[in-house]
């Protein structure tokens, strides 16, 4: 019998490349001459460049990861860590750079804003291009900038919680992360007010050998509600990119967060991100995230649930082709009575690309009453490529339930012959198939990302039956 | 400090499970000849000799330890079978003051076309501090079939380490039970490297930890045959303070078409202060195989609990009965009846 035959994404549209053409771009590599330079140029206040000095020292101390994938490609030398597009950041379209405003436009941003989004950030290299929010929202006291804005005008609120979630010393690229971090969204959510479409922000790295270090910072505060959605992507050079952003969520008694992410970056980016949500009581935070490209990634988002009754689920699916090292996972600690998480993995590995599974499910003491469930598949279409499932279950305490499975495999045959014996081609029953183990990811997805994902996993089946 | 029993892959070194850390374990240095062991029933077609050899891991428990089995070991059997028909046969060591340390390296190969069982079984006196640290090497020839047993009854205070290593070859077949019930520390490893066709590794294991007892299982199937075929099932108690770690890895490495590898594994928590850590890896190089795993984890069911006690038994009888019909599917597998109403008793003590 013939294989599946499954296409490489196509990527036409992220691999549009703009001319390297900046306003500012820093020295390749990572000194403290460079951090400083960078708060420089950004016009941190104090604090903050304390911040990036002690983040760099925190960066210089820590040591690599003895795990995961090898990193050693990644050359600090080579990377500028700080690039300043030829324009300020605006809130029209019209006053974004043409060559900036198309590359945006080819990829649907300014017309999923018109249509179903209740604000929009775009950023492009280091900084934040554009910026709009829904005029109603403002009135309602919802906050939705770029960082260097909230830095600026709201320094109280983001002293309290820059890197505080995260704390700089977690790991090696967090903490460089802290020290170079330029651009990311800002997001605060007043008590009780409900957002009905989501806010989306947009991070395009076009510059090579540079990095991108985009800060997200978002409160949700008592019983109020947002779906935010992040996309990214960015061209491919022949030479390593880096990403390492840092994602801070809190989110307190009784609210909602969905945080969505749809992440394609090109097959030279190495994308070592960072997420974590601190959730109180009775409220929740979902993770949907779909993981595309890159080289190696290593991104495992962690729900704190603190408060009594805090809930989580994550639902996530990666597709390695290719030279393509995609490690990621999900992280849970259960820290207070009668919370509940919910796990479900799914990968595809196809053409030599290697798709690991690695998470934690830690179920403190005083978690009595919890509740945990994880499932994880991993479909294997070839037998060049690799699929590896690294799941680790601490618990702590005895009144909980606790269940983890995962499966691996190939297509079933027999559910190949079932479909074929209902009229179905064996291309056509194939597809399906695909399709079917991915749908669960897909259907938590709004449309136009569904969609965008569809058109990701395109199918191309050939072959006769054999 | 030592660092024992790393996992085949590692993970973030946070999440304390790549390896164990003990610390004020000692290593005896010059130990005398181990006295207390008894072997019986052995069948004529088995051949047994107290010849030093030395071992090479894939795995093992750490350097140290092997070293210690190379150099220093105090009981050395090895065994050969040529016999068809499936004879009984038993090692016993026992621990007492003047047998402090158990340093033993079994060597077993199954020659092909055979077909056995032995049970070793490891116990100590009570109130000794005895150390034990052990090889189990089999090589399963072609088309054999062997049936290990093994029994650890030490006491609370003693130190057990114990290492497995099996090379399974075409049609052959190694199937383990491990009834884990003693040891201050008892950290095990157990390898199968499945390179032959159609071979198979079975292991069931049961355990109970209480008071401060750790336990540290590091399981590791390699699946290299076509049709090869590797299970791994764990049934588990844990009360008072006891805490476990459970490292199962099933890796399918390239070539084991049409390989079929499962792991499951069952933690039952007696009390709030007991842990129980997991890590159940599955490694995938093959795209034709089928692989599962499991670990789940709670209370002893209260519903159960009430509805026994509503028959007229106290709460200590019933736990003893639902921790014997959670291990009832393993200890189905240990045909001597005396063995398997030993195990019931020590499982009603440790309940109790």
């Amino acid at each position: 019998m013939s294989k599946t035959y499954v296409e490489d994404i196509n990527r036409n549209v992220y691999d549009i490349k703009n001319e390297d053409n900046y306003d500012y771009k820093i020295q390749k590599g990572l000194t403290r001459e460079i951090v400083e330079e960078i708060s420089k140029q950004k016009k941190d206040p104090d604090w903050m460049r304390e911040i990036r000095l002690k983040a760099l020292e925190a960066y210089n101390n820590l040591e690599l990861p003895t795990w995961g994938p090898d990193l050693s490609e990644l050359k600090m030398d080579e990377i500028a860590t700080y690039v300043r597009p030829k324009t300020g950041m605006s809130n029209s379209w019209e006053d974004v750079p043409e060559d900036i405003r198309n590359t945006f436009d080819k990829l649907g941003i300014p017309e999923s804003e018109k249509k179903s989004l209740a604000g929009v950030g775009a950023q492009y290299d280091s900084e934040v291009v554009y910026h709009n929010m829904k005029e109603e929202l403002i009135k309602q006291g919802v906050i939705y900038t770029d960082m260097e804005t909230a830095v600026r005008e709201y320094p109280e609120i983001v002293k309290e919680h820059f890197m505080k979630c995260v704390p700089i010393t977690d790991h090696k690229f967090v903490a460089l992360h802290a020290a170079v971090w330029s651009g990311g969204s800002f997001v605060y959510i007043p008590k009780g007010v409900k957002l009905e479409m989501p806010l989306q922000s947009y991070f395009r790295l076009n510059s090579p050998e540079s990095g991108q270090f985009e800060h997200t910072l978002i409160i949700v505060e008592e019983g109020a509600s947002l779906h935010f959605i992040e996309g990214c992507s960015a061209p491919k050079y022949n030479k390593v990119n880096l990403h390492a952003g840092c994602v801070e969520l809190y989110v307190k008694d009784n609210a909602y967060l969905r945080y969505s992410t749809i992440e394609n970056w090109s097959k030279n980016m190495l994308n070592l991100n960072t997420k974590k949500a601190i959730i109180g009581k009775n409220a929740q935070v979902d993770w949907v995230t779909g993981s595309f490209g890159s080289k190696i990634s290593m991104l495992y988002p962690l729900s704190v649930l603190n408060g009594e009754g805090a809930k989580t689920e994550y639902t996530g699916i990666s597709f390695a082709g290719e030279g393509q090292n995609l490690d990621t996972g999900f992280k849970t600690i259960h820290n207070a009575p009668n919370t509940s998480s919910v796990v479900n993995s799914k990968s595809i590995s196809k053409n030599g690309g290697k798709c690991t599974y690695r998470s934690l499910v830690k179920i403190s003491e005083n978690a009595k009453g919890s509740k945990c469930s994880v499932s994880c598949e991993s479909l294997m279409l070839d037998d060049i490529s690799i699929s590896d499932t690294i799941p680790v279950n601490d618990v702590q305490t005895d009144e909980v339930e606790f269940s983890h499975e995962a499966k691996i495999g190939k297509i079933s045959d027999k559910t190949i012959f079932y479909l074929m014996s209902r009229g179905l081609s064996e291309e056509d029953a194939k597809a399906m198939i695909v399709r079917g183990f991915a749908a669960p990811i897909s259907n938590e997805l709004p449309v136009e990302y569904a969609v965008e994902m569809n058109n990701l996993i395109n199918l191309e089946l050939e072959g006769a039956i054999g | 400090m030592v660092n024992l029993n790393e996992t085949p892959v590692r993970t973030c070194e946070h999440f304390k499970i790549n390896n164990i850390k003990l610390e004020n374990v000692l290593f005896p240095n010059e130990v005398e000849e181990f006295r207390n062991i008894n072997i019986s029933k052995v069948h004529s077609n088995v051949n047994i000799d107290s010849k030093t050899k030395k071992v090479k891991l894939a795995y093992g428990l750490s350097e140290i330890l092997l070293e210690q089995i190379n150099n220093n070991s105090n009981a050395n059997i090895n065994i050969e079978i040529n016999s068809k028909t499936n004879n009984e046969s038993k090692i016993e060591f026992k621990l007492d003051k003047d047998n402090l340390n158990l340093i033993d390296n079994i060597q077993i190969t199954a020659n092909e076309n055979t077909k056995s069982t032995f049970i070793i079984k490891y116990e100590s006196e009570n109130n000794i501090e005895g150390y034990h640290n052990g090889i189990i090497n089999v090589n399963a020839k072609k088309e054999s079939e062997i049936n290990i047993i093994v029994v650890n009854l030490l006491n609370e205070i003693s130190n057990n380490f114990l290492a497995i290593e099996n090379l399974i070859e075409n049609n052959a077949k190694v199937n383990f039970t491990i009834i884990d019930f003693g040891g201050k520390n008892t950290i095990s490893n157990y390898y199968s490297n499945l390179i032959g066709e159609k071979s198979e590794s079975n292991l069931k294991t049961i355990y109970i930890g209480k008071e401060n007892q750790i336990l540290d299982l590091n399981y590791i199937d390699e699946l290299r045959g076509a049709k090869s075929n590797a299970n791994i099932e764990v049934q588990g108690v844990l009360k008072d303070n006891a805490k476990k770690n459970f490292k199962g890895t099933i890796d399918f490495k390239k070539g084991c078409k049409k390989a079929i590898g499962s792991e499951n594994e069952n933690c039952m928590l007696l009390s709030d202060t007991a842990k129980s850590l997991a890590l159940p890896i599955l490694l995938c190089s093959e795209e034709d195989v089928e692989g599962a795993h499991s670990t789940s984890c709670g209370k002893i069911g209260e519903k159960e609990l009430f509805y026994i006690m509503s028959r007229g038994f106290d709460v200590k009888e019933a736990m003893k009965l639902m921790v014997r019909a959670n291990f009832n599917g393993i200890l189905e597998s240990i045909k001597n009846e005396e063995l398997k109403n030993q195990i019931l008793e020590e499982i009603d003590k440790k309940i109790d």
